[in-house]
């Protein structure tokens, strides 16, 4: 398991005294390793939901209110799931929190669903990662995992 | 010869370290901080996040509850959550002298430990609001002082005790086996639970009643 801030390394920039903004969003998620498997279209089969870690369901915090992919997306806690498809990811933003996997994923209780594309990254990344950079609207949310990386806009305005 | 490499390896790890996009991971820059984590074995390189030593993993109370909840086994809410990292002994002796009675430690490595109240709870008669907080300890020989802090999201080799909330005076006994990873658990008991703190040779249980 592992967790992300917004803005990236947020802790430890609070024990330095050089945050220069609040904290926007955290994400927690477990780590699956590609372990020498093809992940996307194999792994995880296109067109079905996934839920984008392992173990306990991905969770985000949002500790604003924030915009992604237009909507308003009140602060709180949600959890995160994909539909992967070769060209694009469709983001499943969920109100049921503390729950495991995406075994008992209700799209009643979607909040969201924005698709961002994909793009085809050099270096094979091993280990899931998500993590957060700063755009001028906010941040973005990177999901990596073997040879592909998607980006999540999320603005603060 | 093992031992050889293993200097050189710390001596990578110590070059690698000192540049500032290896300091949220490796957590053992500079010698003003404590380390209970050795930079050892950082194989993995990952151009997003490298993956923690320390491997970071959570407790609910009920226990288990996101799989009973996947399950349609429960229908209440859960009471608490933790999240910690988890360092590992590695042949070390940790109370006493990796960690020094009197001194607080963080329990648990990188970002601080925080528990969450997802309902109003009381330890040792005094009332906890729902909410999160930083848990951290004082551990001596035979007891442990656990304290809850409202400094939440902030990393965990520094913390400000002047927004120390609570503290609660627990025993530390011996263990009934020997944890190679720091755990931490919930455990039931007939007024609510307790957490259960166990590494190395030692555990601490601080009752949570609700």
């Amino acid at each position: 398991m592992d967790m992300s801030y917004y803005p990236v390394n947020y802790p430890v920039l609070k024990i330095q005294d050089k945050a220069t903004e609040p904290v926007l969003a955290r994400v927690i998620y477990s780590r699956p390793q590609k372990t020498g498997r093809l992940i996307f279209g194999d792994l995880i089969e296109y067109g079905k939901v996934w839920r984008m870690g392992a173990n306990e369901a991905t969770e985000i915090d949002f500790y604003k209110n924030v915009r992604i992919g237009g909507k308003k997306i009140s602060k709180g806690r949600y959890t995160l799931y994909a539909i992967v498809t070769p060209e694009t990811w469709t983001i499943i933003i969920n109100k049921d929190v503390d729950i495991w996997g995406a075994f008992k994923y209700d799209p009643q209780k979607d909040v969201l669903r924005v698709g961002v594309p994909t793009e085809k990254i050099g270096n094979v990344v091993e280990a899931l990662a998500m993590v957060f950079e700063k755009t001028d609207k906010g941040c973005n949310l990177i999901i990596a995992w073997d040879n592909i990386k998607v980006s999540l806009p999320i603005s603060l305005k | 010869m093992i031992k050889y490499i293993h200097i050189f390896f710390l001596a990578a790890v110590f070059f690698f370290s000192c540049g500032n996009h290896d300091e949220k991971k490796t957590d053992s820059n500079g010698p003003t901080k404590k380390t209970d984590t050795p930079s050892s074995n950082t194989k993995q390189i990952n151009p997003y996040a490298d993956v923690d030593i320390s491997p970071m993993d959570m407790s609910y109370f009920p226990v288990d509850y996101p799989k009973l909840k996947m399950a349609d086994s429960i229908k209440t809410s859960p009471v608490m959550r933790l999240i910690y990292s988890r360092p590992h002994k590695q042949g070390r002796v940790i109370f006493g002298k990796l960690l020094k009675y009197g001194e607080s430690w963080r329990l648990g490595a990188n970002e601080a430990s925080e528990i969450e109240f997802f309902k109003n709870v009381t330890i040792q008669d005094k009332k906890i609001p729902v909410g999160r907080y930083v848990i951290y300890c004082i551990p001596y020989e035979n007891k442990w002082t656990i304290i809850l802090n409202s400094n939440i999201y902030t990393w965990g080799l520094k913390i400000d005790s002047t927004k120390d909330l609570m503290k609660f005076d627990i025993p530390a006994k011996k263990a009934p086996a020997n944890f190679e990873y720091l755990t931490m658990v919930f455990v039931k008991t007939g007024s609510g639970a307790e957490l259960v703190i166990a590494w190395d040779d030692t555990e601490a249980r601080l009752p949570i009643n609700f």
